[in-house]
Protein backbone atom coordinates (compact mmCIF):
# COMPACT_ATOMS: atom_id res chain seq x y z
CA UNK A 1 0.00 0.00 0.00
CA UNK A 2 1.53 3.57 -0.84
CA UNK A 3 0.93 6.69 1.53
CA UNK A 4 -1.13 8.86 -0.65
CA UNK A 5 -3.36 11.67 0.48
CA UNK A 6 -6.74 10.28 -0.30
CA UNK A 7 -8.84 13.09 1.71
CA UNK A 8 -9.73 14.85 -1.31
CA UNK A 9 -10.98 12.29 -3.39
CA UNK A 10 -13.23 11.27 -0.53
CA UNK A 11 -14.14 15.23 0.11
CA UNK A 12 -15.56 15.21 -3.54
CA UNK A 13 -16.60 11.46 -3.11
CA UNK A 14 -19.45 12.75 -0.40
CA UNK A 15 -20.73 15.11 -3.09
CA UNK A 16 -21.03 12.19 -5.64
CA UNK A 17 -17.71 13.93 -7.03
CA UNK A 18 -15.38 11.74 -9.55
CA UNK A 19 -11.22 12.81 -10.21
CA UNK A 20 -11.83 12.83 -13.61
CA UNK A 21 -15.49 14.41 -13.67
CA UNK A 22 -17.46 10.96 -14.29
CA UNK A 23 -20.99 10.56 -13.11
CA UNK A 24 -21.31 8.22 -10.13
CA UNK A 25 -22.63 4.91 -12.73
CA UNK A 26 -20.38 6.10 -15.07
CA UNK A 27 -17.62 3.86 -17.10
CA UNK A 28 -14.37 4.87 -18.54
CA UNK A 29 -14.03 4.51 -22.12
CA UNK A 30 -13.27 1.05 -23.49
CA UNK A 31 -11.01 -0.06 -26.41
CA UNK A 32 -11.41 -3.33 -27.48
CA UNK A 33 -8.63 -5.26 -29.81
CA UNK A 34 -9.76 -8.66 -31.40
CA UNK A 35 -7.61 -11.09 -33.02
CA UNK A 36 -3.96 -9.82 -31.27
CA UNK A 37 -2.09 -12.85 -31.05
CA UNK A 38 -1.11 -15.26 -33.85
CA UNK A 39 -0.27 -18.15 -31.59
CA UNK A 40 -3.16 -18.19 -29.72
CA UNK A 41 -6.38 -19.47 -30.89
CA UNK A 42 -8.44 -16.63 -29.37
CA UNK A 43 -7.04 -13.34 -28.08
CA UNK A 44 -8.03 -9.80 -27.20
CA UNK A 45 -6.54 -6.58 -26.05
CA UNK A 46 -8.68 -4.02 -23.72
CA UNK A 47 -8.26 -0.97 -22.69
CA UNK A 48 -10.29 0.49 -20.04
CA UNK A 49 -9.77 4.13 -19.57
CA UNK A 50 -5.87 3.62 -18.70
CA UNK A 51 -6.17 -0.09 -17.17
CA UNK A 52 -4.53 -2.65 -20.15
CA UNK A 53 -4.96 -6.38 -19.99
CA UNK A 54 -4.30 -8.85 -22.62
CA UNK A 55 -6.06 -12.55 -23.27
CA UNK A 56 -5.23 -15.02 -24.56
CA UNK A 57 -7.14 -18.54 -24.81
CA UNK A 58 -5.70 -22.12 -25.92
CA UNK A 59 -7.53 -25.27 -26.37
CA UNK A 60 -5.56 -28.09 -25.38
CA UNK A 61 -6.14 -32.05 -24.79
CA UNK A 62 -6.77 -33.45 -21.04
CA UNK A 63 -7.61 -35.79 -19.14
CA UNK A 64 -11.28 -35.03 -17.62
CA UNK A 65 -11.61 -34.07 -13.93
CA UNK A 66 -13.01 -37.22 -11.97
CA UNK A 67 -16.32 -35.67 -10.68
CA UNK A 68 -16.97 -34.44 -14.45
CA UNK A 69 -16.12 -36.63 -16.69
CA UNK A 70 -18.20 -36.49 -19.39
CA UNK A 71 -17.22 -32.62 -19.74
CA UNK A 72 -14.56 -30.48 -20.87
CA UNK A 73 -12.54 -28.22 -18.81
CA UNK A 74 -12.36 -24.42 -18.07
CA UNK A 75 -8.83 -23.02 -16.77
CA UNK A 76 -8.29 -18.90 -16.33
CA UNK A 77 -5.37 -17.53 -15.10
CA UNK A 78 -4.28 -14.15 -14.07
CA UNK A 79 -0.78 -12.54 -14.25
CA UNK A 80 -0.69 -9.12 -12.20
CA UNK A 81 3.14 -9.03 -13.71
CA UNK A 82 5.60 -6.42 -12.82
CA UNK A 83 4.83 -4.23 -15.95
CA UNK A 84 1.30 -3.08 -14.37
CA UNK A 85 2.40 -1.78 -11.31
CA UNK A 86 5.42 -1.49 -8.26
CA UNK A 87 3.12 -2.21 -5.95
CA UNK A 88 3.94 -5.93 -5.43
CA UNK A 89 2.45 -6.39 -2.00
CA UNK A 90 -1.32 -5.54 -3.40
CA UNK A 91 -0.22 -7.39 -6.88
CA UNK A 92 -0.06 -11.10 -4.62
CA UNK A 93 -3.57 -10.39 -3.26
CA UNK A 94 -5.54 -8.95 -6.41
CA UNK A 95 -3.97 -11.10 -8.44
CA UNK A 96 -5.79 -14.26 -6.83
CA UNK A 97 -8.55 -12.72 -6.80
CA UNK A 98 -9.23 -11.27 -10.24
CA UNK A 99 -8.48 -14.23 -11.78
CA UNK A 100 -10.19 -16.84 -9.49
CA UNK A 101 -13.64 -14.34 -9.84
CA UNK A 102 -13.19 -13.91 -13.50
CA UNK A 103 -13.02 -17.98 -13.92
CA UNK A 104 -15.90 -17.85 -11.41
CA UNK A 105 -18.33 -15.60 -13.57
CA UNK A 106 -17.56 -17.59 -17.14
CA UNK A 107 -18.14 -21.23 -15.26
CA UNK A 108 -20.95 -20.01 -13.94
CA UNK A 109 -22.83 -18.37 -17.09
CA UNK A 110 -22.18 -22.01 -18.70
CA UNK A 111 -21.14 -19.77 -21.79
CA UNK A 112 -19.62 -22.37 -22.82
CA UNK A 113 -21.51 -26.12 -23.03
CA UNK A 114 -18.28 -28.01 -21.82
CA UNK A 115 -20.38 -31.76 -22.68
CA UNK A 116 -19.58 -30.31 -26.06
CA UNK A 117 -15.75 -30.43 -25.40
CA UNK A 118 -15.63 -34.26 -24.19
CA UNK A 119 -13.24 -36.59 -26.64
CA UNK A 120 -14.05 -39.66 -24.69
CA UNK A 121 -15.78 -40.01 -21.90
CA UNK A 122 -13.65 -40.16 -18.58
CA UNK A 123 -10.37 -40.59 -20.90
CA UNK A 124 -9.91 -37.40 -22.85
CA UNK A 125 -11.32 -33.82 -23.68
CA UNK A 126 -10.89 -30.30 -24.25
CA UNK A 127 -9.26 -27.70 -22.19
CA UNK A 128 -10.37 -24.49 -22.96
CA UNK A 129 -7.23 -22.08 -20.79
CA UNK A 130 -7.82 -18.11 -20.52
CA UNK A 131 -4.54 -16.80 -19.79
CA UNK A 132 -5.05 -12.81 -18.84
CA UNK A 133 -2.30 -10.81 -18.17
CA UNK A 134 -1.91 -7.15 -17.05
CA UNK A 135 -0.64 -4.54 -18.55
CA UNK A 136 -0.90 -1.18 -17.03
CA UNK A 137 -2.96 -1.19 -13.62
CA UNK A 138 -5.14 1.66 -13.46
CA UNK A 139 -7.88 0.28 -11.31
CA UNK A 140 -10.75 -2.07 -12.04
CA UNK A 141 -8.95 -5.46 -13.64
CA UNK A 142 -11.62 -7.19 -12.87
CA UNK A 143 -14.01 -5.50 -15.48
CA UNK A 144 -11.47 -5.31 -17.81
CA UNK A 145 -10.13 -9.14 -17.53
CA UNK A 146 -13.93 -9.80 -17.79
CA UNK A 147 -14.35 -7.99 -21.10
CA UNK A 148 -10.99 -9.59 -22.20
CA UNK A 149 -11.42 -13.12 -21.48
CA UNK A 150 -14.94 -12.71 -23.41
CA UNK A 151 -13.54 -11.14 -26.11
CA UNK A 152 -10.89 -13.78 -26.78
CA UNK A 153 -13.82 -16.73 -26.49
CA UNK A 154 -15.87 -15.31 -29.00
CA UNK A 155 -12.93 -15.21 -31.57
CA UNK A 156 -11.32 -18.59 -30.10
CA UNK A 157 -11.30 -21.44 -32.74
CA UNK A 158 -10.09 -25.23 -32.69
CA UNK A 159 -9.56 -28.14 -34.22
CA UNK A 160 -11.38 -31.72 -33.31
CA UNK A 161 -8.77 -33.63 -35.05
CA UNK A 162 -5.76 -33.01 -36.29
CA UNK A 163 -7.22 -32.96 -39.69
CA UNK A 164 -10.88 -31.55 -38.88
CA UNK A 165 -11.37 -27.86 -39.97
CA UNK A 166 -10.68 -25.22 -36.83
CA UNK A 167 -14.34 -24.53 -35.14
CA UNK A 168 -15.56 -21.68 -33.00
CA UNK A 169 -16.31 -23.00 -29.65
CA UNK A 170 -19.57 -24.16 -28.51
CA UNK A 171 -21.01 -20.60 -26.76
CA UNK A 172 -24.06 -19.56 -26.02
CA UNK A 173 -24.43 -15.92 -26.36
CA UNK A 174 -27.45 -15.31 -24.59
CA UNK A 175 -25.39 -16.45 -21.70
CA UNK A 176 -22.30 -14.34 -21.52
CA UNK A 177 -21.79 -12.85 -18.29
CA UNK A 178 -20.30 -9.08 -18.08
CA UNK A 179 -18.70 -8.04 -15.30
CA UNK A 180 -19.65 -4.60 -13.39
CA UNK A 181 -17.22 -3.43 -10.41
CA UNK A 182 -18.60 -0.69 -8.07
CA UNK A 183 -16.72 0.29 -4.80
CA UNK A 184 -18.20 2.46 -1.96
CA UNK A 185 -16.39 5.75 -0.60
CA UNK A 186 -17.93 7.27 2.62
CA UNK A 187 -21.73 7.12 1.72
CA UNK A 188 -21.59 6.88 -2.12
CA UNK A 189 -21.13 4.06 -4.47
CA UNK A 190 -19.45 4.97 -7.71
CA UNK A 191 -18.99 1.84 -10.74
CA UNK A 192 -15.45 1.59 -12.57
CA UNK A 193 -12.88 2.67 -9.79
CA UNK A 194 -9.77 3.80 -11.21
CA UNK A 195 -7.04 3.09 -8.90
CA UNK A 196 -6.58 5.79 -7.08
CA UNK A 197 -10.73 5.54 -5.73
CA UNK A 198 -9.90 1.82 -5.08
CA UNK A 199 -7.51 2.91 -2.67
CA UNK A 200 -9.34 5.82 -1.22
CA UNK A 201 -12.20 3.22 -1.33
CA UNK A 202 -14.22 1.22 1.87
CA UNK A 203 -15.80 -1.38 -0.23
CA UNK A 204 -15.63 -3.16 -3.27
CA UNK A 205 -18.28 -5.10 -4.84
CA UNK A 206 -18.00 -6.97 -8.26
CA UNK A 207 -21.15 -8.33 -10.27
CA UNK A 208 -20.96 -10.45 -12.92
CA UNK A 209 -24.63 -11.16 -14.52
CA UNK A 210 -26.27 -12.82 -17.48
CA UNK A 211 -29.85 -13.11 -17.66
CA UNK A 212 -29.65 -14.31 -14.00
CA UNK A 213 -26.49 -13.04 -11.57
CA UNK A 214 -23.76 -15.49 -11.71
CA UNK A 215 -21.02 -14.54 -9.78
CA UNK A 216 -20.29 -11.37 -6.88
CA UNK A 217 -17.26 -10.79 -4.98
CA UNK A 218 -17.50 -8.05 -2.43
CA UNK A 219 -14.45 -6.75 -1.01
CA UNK A 220 -12.55 -4.15 1.03
CA UNK A 221 -13.28 -3.63 4.65
CA UNK A 222 -16.09 -1.96 5.04
CA UNK A 223 -19.85 -2.47 3.94
CA UNK A 224 -22.72 -2.52 1.53
CA UNK A 225 -26.57 -2.23 2.87
CA UNK A 226 -28.54 -4.51 1.58
CA UNK A 227 -30.40 -1.41 -0.33
CA UNK A 228 -26.74 -0.87 -2.38
CA UNK A 229 -26.37 -4.61 -3.19
CA UNK A 230 -29.61 -4.43 -4.54
CA UNK A 231 -29.05 -0.96 -6.44
CA UNK A 232 -25.53 -2.81 -7.98
CA UNK A 233 -27.33 -5.72 -9.03
CA UNK A 234 -30.16 -3.62 -10.77
CA UNK A 235 -27.50 -1.08 -12.36
CA UNK A 236 -25.13 -4.41 -13.06
CA UNK A 237 -28.10 -5.85 -15.37
CA UNK A 238 -28.48 -2.98 -17.07
CA UNK A 239 -25.10 -2.49 -17.70
CA UNK A 240 -24.30 -5.57 -18.77
CA UNK A 241 -26.84 -5.11 -21.89
CA UNK A 242 -24.16 -2.50 -22.61
CA UNK A 243 -21.20 -4.34 -22.87
CA UNK A 244 -22.79 -7.12 -24.97
CA UNK A 245 -23.43 -4.86 -27.46
CA UNK A 246 -20.07 -2.86 -27.37
CA UNK A 247 -18.42 -6.68 -27.61
CA UNK A 248 -20.72 -7.96 -30.37
CA UNK A 249 -20.30 -4.77 -31.97
CA UNK A 250 -16.46 -4.17 -31.54
CA UNK A 251 -14.48 -4.61 -34.72
CA UNK A 252 -12.64 -8.38 -35.54
CA UNK B 1 22.10 -25.49 -50.11
CA UNK B 2 19.90 -22.86 -48.60
CA UNK B 3 19.39 -20.24 -51.31
CA UNK B 4 16.38 -18.35 -51.53
CA UNK B 5 14.43 -17.35 -47.86
CA UNK B 6 11.50 -19.40 -47.10
CA UNK B 7 9.97 -15.59 -46.85
CA UNK B 8 11.74 -14.32 -49.56
CA UNK B 9 13.67 -11.87 -48.37
CA UNK B 10 17.42 -11.15 -48.84
CA UNK B 11 19.78 -12.53 -46.74
CA UNK B 12 21.26 -9.28 -44.89
CA UNK B 13 17.03 -8.19 -45.08
CA UNK B 14 15.60 -7.90 -41.46
CA UNK B 15 11.68 -8.62 -41.09
CA UNK B 16 9.38 -5.51 -41.24
CA UNK B 17 9.57 -3.80 -37.57
CA UNK B 18 7.42 -1.51 -35.74
CA UNK B 19 8.84 0.02 -32.42
CA UNK B 20 6.92 2.29 -29.99
CA UNK B 21 7.34 3.88 -26.45
CA UNK B 22 5.13 5.19 -23.83
CA UNK B 23 2.66 2.14 -23.71
CA UNK B 24 2.37 1.48 -19.95
CA UNK B 25 1.79 4.93 -18.15
CA UNK B 26 2.20 3.51 -14.53
CA UNK B 27 5.66 2.81 -15.43
CA UNK B 28 8.85 5.48 -15.83
CA UNK B 29 9.40 4.35 -18.99
CA UNK B 30 7.92 1.28 -21.43
CA UNK B 31 8.07 -0.05 -24.95
CA UNK B 32 7.21 -2.48 -27.26
CA UNK B 33 8.94 -3.95 -30.16
CA UNK B 34 7.88 -6.12 -32.97
CA UNK B 35 9.91 -7.97 -35.29
CA UNK B 36 7.71 -9.62 -38.00
CA UNK B 37 5.72 -12.25 -35.88
CA UNK B 38 7.77 -11.61 -32.70
CA UNK B 39 6.90 -9.07 -30.04
CA UNK B 40 8.01 -7.84 -27.08
CA UNK B 41 6.81 -5.18 -24.55
CA UNK B 42 9.15 -3.57 -21.89
CA UNK B 43 8.38 -1.53 -18.70
CA UNK B 44 10.89 0.14 -16.32
CA UNK B 45 10.49 1.10 -12.42
CA UNK B 46 12.72 3.35 -11.36
CA UNK B 47 15.86 4.19 -9.45
CA UNK B 48 13.72 2.93 -6.49
CA UNK B 49 15.18 1.54 -3.34
CA UNK B 50 17.09 -1.97 -3.45
CA UNK B 51 14.25 -4.67 -2.28
CA UNK B 52 15.23 -7.54 -1.01
CA UNK B 53 17.83 -4.82 1.00
CA UNK B 54 20.89 -7.09 1.17
CA UNK B 55 21.26 -7.25 -2.70
CA UNK B 56 22.10 -3.29 -2.49
CA UNK B 57 25.15 -2.07 -4.11
CA UNK B 58 27.30 0.62 -2.82
CA UNK B 59 28.34 2.35 -5.69
CA UNK B 60 25.78 1.48 -8.25
CA UNK B 61 22.37 0.73 -9.00
CA UNK B 62 21.08 -2.90 -9.11
CA UNK B 63 19.47 -3.58 -12.52
CA UNK B 64 16.50 -6.47 -11.58
CA UNK B 65 15.06 -7.89 -14.45
CA UNK B 66 12.54 -10.24 -15.64
CA UNK B 67 12.11 -12.28 -18.76
CA UNK B 68 9.28 -14.13 -19.23
CA UNK B 69 7.16 -15.70 -22.39
CA UNK B 70 3.21 -15.12 -22.01
CA UNK B 71 1.64 -18.47 -22.10
CA UNK B 72 0.03 -18.07 -25.22
CA UNK B 73 3.11 -16.19 -27.28
CA UNK B 74 3.94 -19.73 -28.21
CA UNK B 75 2.23 -22.45 -30.68
CA UNK B 76 1.85 -24.83 -27.73
CA UNK B 77 0.86 -23.53 -24.22
CA UNK B 78 3.71 -22.08 -22.10
CA UNK B 79 3.09 -22.35 -18.10
CA UNK B 80 2.83 -19.27 -17.03
CA UNK B 81 6.05 -18.07 -14.59
CA UNK B 82 9.79 -17.81 -15.23
CA UNK B 83 11.53 -21.24 -16.14
CA UNK B 84 14.88 -22.36 -16.73
CA UNK B 85 15.30 -20.96 -20.50
CA UNK B 86 13.83 -17.44 -18.91
CA UNK B 87 15.64 -17.19 -16.34
CA UNK B 88 19.31 -17.38 -18.29
CA UNK B 89 17.54 -14.93 -20.85
CA UNK B 90 16.90 -12.04 -17.76
CA UNK B 91 20.64 -12.79 -16.86
CA UNK B 92 22.07 -12.12 -20.38
CA UNK B 93 20.05 -9.28 -20.83
CA UNK B 94 20.76 -8.25 -17.04
CA UNK B 95 24.49 -7.67 -18.38
CA UNK B 96 23.65 -5.94 -21.32
CA UNK B 97 21.71 -3.53 -19.60
CA UNK B 98 24.34 -3.00 -17.13
CA UNK B 99 26.78 -2.14 -19.72
CA UNK B 100 24.17 0.40 -21.00
CA UNK B 101 22.62 2.09 -18.64
CA UNK B 102 24.99 4.37 -16.49
CA UNK B 103 24.53 2.60 -13.40
CA UNK B 104 27.48 4.04 -11.12
CA UNK B 105 24.94 7.25 -11.36
CA UNK B 106 22.70 5.74 -8.86
CA UNK B 107 24.04 4.17 -5.91
CA UNK B 108 22.10 1.86 -3.40
CA UNK B 109 19.18 2.17 -6.10
CA UNK B 110 17.38 -0.46 -7.93
CA UNK B 111 16.24 0.01 -11.66
CA UNK B 112 12.80 -2.73 -12.46
CA UNK B 113 13.35 -4.27 -15.93
CA UNK B 114 10.29 -6.39 -16.62
CA UNK B 115 10.14 -7.82 -20.49
CA UNK B 116 7.40 -10.22 -21.81
CA UNK B 117 7.28 -11.47 -25.08
CA UNK B 118 3.44 -11.76 -26.65
CA UNK B 119 4.42 -13.51 -29.22
CA UNK B 120 7.51 -15.92 -30.31
CA UNK B 121 8.39 -16.41 -33.57
CA UNK B 122 12.47 -16.05 -33.14
CA UNK B 123 14.61 -13.55 -32.14
CA UNK B 124 12.33 -12.85 -28.74
CA UNK B 125 15.51 -12.16 -26.57
CA UNK B 126 16.96 -9.81 -29.31
CA UNK B 127 13.69 -8.35 -29.34
CA UNK B 128 13.38 -8.22 -25.49
CA UNK B 129 16.68 -6.41 -24.79
CA UNK B 130 16.24 -3.82 -27.70
CA UNK B 131 12.50 -3.39 -25.87
CA UNK B 132 13.93 -2.92 -22.87
CA UNK B 133 16.41 -1.03 -23.66
CA UNK B 134 14.50 1.33 -25.42
CA UNK B 135 11.76 1.30 -22.06
CA UNK B 136 15.06 2.41 -20.21
CA UNK B 137 15.58 5.42 -22.57
CA UNK B 138 12.01 6.31 -22.11
CA UNK B 139 12.50 6.49 -18.58
CA UNK B 140 15.41 9.09 -18.58
CA UNK B 141 17.73 6.88 -17.33
CA UNK B 142 21.78 8.04 -18.48
CA UNK B 143 22.50 5.79 -20.90
CA UNK B 144 26.23 5.29 -23.01
CA UNK B 145 24.30 4.19 -25.95
CA UNK B 146 20.82 2.51 -26.83
CA UNK B 147 21.34 -1.29 -27.38
CA UNK B 148 20.45 -2.57 -30.26
CA UNK B 149 20.10 -6.00 -31.01
CA UNK B 150 19.32 -9.06 -34.02
CA UNK B 151 19.70 -12.46 -34.01
CA UNK B 152 22.10 -13.52 -37.43
CA UNK B 153 23.39 -16.93 -37.91
CA UNK B 154 24.14 -19.58 -40.84
CA UNK B 155 20.85 -21.69 -42.33
CA UNK B 156 22.39 -24.14 -44.59
CA UNK B 157 25.88 -23.21 -45.54
CA UNK B 158 24.56 -19.41 -46.06
CA UNK B 159 24.61 -16.57 -43.62
CA UNK B 160 21.60 -14.83 -42.80
CA UNK B 161 20.06 -12.06 -40.62
CA UNK B 162 16.98 -12.22 -38.57
CA UNK B 163 15.86 -15.66 -38.47
CA UNK B 164 12.59 -16.90 -38.28
CA UNK B 165 11.52 -19.85 -36.65
CA UNK B 166 11.05 -21.53 -39.77
CA UNK B 167 14.92 -21.08 -40.57
CA UNK B 168 15.72 -21.93 -37.19
CA UNK B 169 14.34 -25.65 -37.72
CA UNK B 170 15.94 -25.97 -41.09
CA UNK B 171 16.64 -29.40 -41.76
CA UNK B 172 19.95 -28.54 -43.92
CA UNK B 173 21.42 -27.35 -40.39
CA UNK B 174 21.23 -24.10 -38.57
CA UNK B 175 23.19 -21.57 -36.29
CA UNK B 176 21.50 -18.87 -34.12
CA UNK B 177 24.02 -16.35 -32.81
CA UNK B 178 21.78 -13.49 -31.21
CA UNK B 179 24.05 -10.33 -30.99
CA UNK B 180 23.34 -6.52 -29.06
CA UNK B 181 25.53 -3.97 -30.04
CA UNK B 182 26.25 -0.40 -28.45
CA UNK B 183 26.08 0.22 -32.17
CA UNK B 184 27.88 4.13 -31.96
CA UNK B 185 30.62 2.51 -29.46
CA UNK B 186 30.92 -0.17 -31.31
CA UNK B 187 30.39 -2.71 -28.05
CA UNK B 188 28.92 -6.36 -28.12
CA UNK B 189 27.30 -6.68 -25.15
CA UNK B 190 25.29 -9.97 -25.52
CA UNK B 191 26.61 -12.78 -27.58
CA UNK B 192 25.46 -16.48 -27.81
CA UNK B 193 25.71 -18.80 -30.21
CA UNK B 194 24.33 -22.61 -30.70
CA UNK B 195 25.16 -24.68 -33.63
CA UNK B 196 28.36 -25.11 -35.83
CA UNK B 197 30.08 -22.51 -37.89
CA UNK B 198 33.31 -21.98 -39.05
CA UNK B 199 35.65 -19.20 -37.89
CA UNK B 200 35.49 -16.69 -41.53
CA UNK B 201 31.38 -17.75 -40.90
CA UNK B 202 31.29 -16.14 -37.59
CA UNK B 203 32.98 -13.27 -38.70
CA UNK B 204 30.65 -12.55 -41.19
CA UNK B 205 27.66 -13.34 -38.98
CA UNK B 206 28.81 -10.65 -36.63
CA UNK B 207 29.01 -8.85 -40.14
CA UNK B 208 25.81 -9.02 -40.74
CA UNK B 209 24.45 -8.17 -37.48
CA UNK B 210 26.07 -5.02 -37.09
CA UNK B 211 24.35 -4.29 -40.73
CA UNK B 212 20.97 -5.06 -38.30
CA UNK B 213 21.18 -3.39 -35.33
CA UNK B 214 22.23 -0.23 -37.16
CA UNK B 215 18.78 -0.56 -38.46
CA UNK B 216 17.40 -1.20 -35.66
CA UNK B 217 18.99 1.34 -33.65
CA UNK B 218 17.73 4.01 -36.39
CA UNK B 219 14.21 2.52 -35.66
CA UNK B 220 14.70 3.07 -32.11
CA UNK B 221 15.53 6.08 -31.98
CA UNK B 222 12.83 7.33 -34.38
CA UNK B 223 10.44 5.68 -32.31
CA UNK B 224 11.78 7.72 -28.67
CA UNK B 225 12.06 10.85 -30.19
CA UNK B 226 8.48 10.72 -32.35
CA UNK B 227 7.28 10.07 -28.40
CA UNK B 228 9.21 13.08 -26.86
CA UNK B 229 7.68 15.37 -30.00
CA UNK B 230 4.02 14.11 -28.99
CA UNK B 231 4.06 15.16 -25.39
CA UNK B 232 5.52 18.41 -26.56
CA UNK B 233 2.73 19.08 -28.20
CA UNK B 234 -0.20 18.04 -25.41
Amino acid sequence: MNLENNEYLREIADKGERLDQRKPVQRRAINIKRKVINHADGSAYVELGQTKVMAGVKVLEGVPYPDKPDEGSLIVSFEPTELADDYPKDRLIYGVEVGRVTDRGIRESRVIDMKKMVIEAGKKSFFVYIDIYALNNDGNLLDASNIAALAALLDAKFKRTPESEPESLPLDLQKMSFSSTFVKIGKNVFLDPMRLEENASDAKISIAVSTAVNSMQKGGVGFFTPEEVDFCIGKAFDLGGELKDLLTSSPK
Amino acid sequence: MYEERFDKRKFDELRPIEAETGIIPNADGSARFRIGNTEAIAAVYGPTEVKPKHLEKLDRAVIMCKYDMMSFSVPDRAKPGVDRRDMEIGEVITNALNRAVMVEEFPKSMIGVYVYVTQADAGTRCASLTAASMACADAGLPMRDLIAAVAAGTVGDSVVLDLTKEEEDYEGGTTDVPIAFLPSKNEIVLLQLDGAVSREDMKKVIEVGKVGALKIYEIEKEALKRRFSNESKS
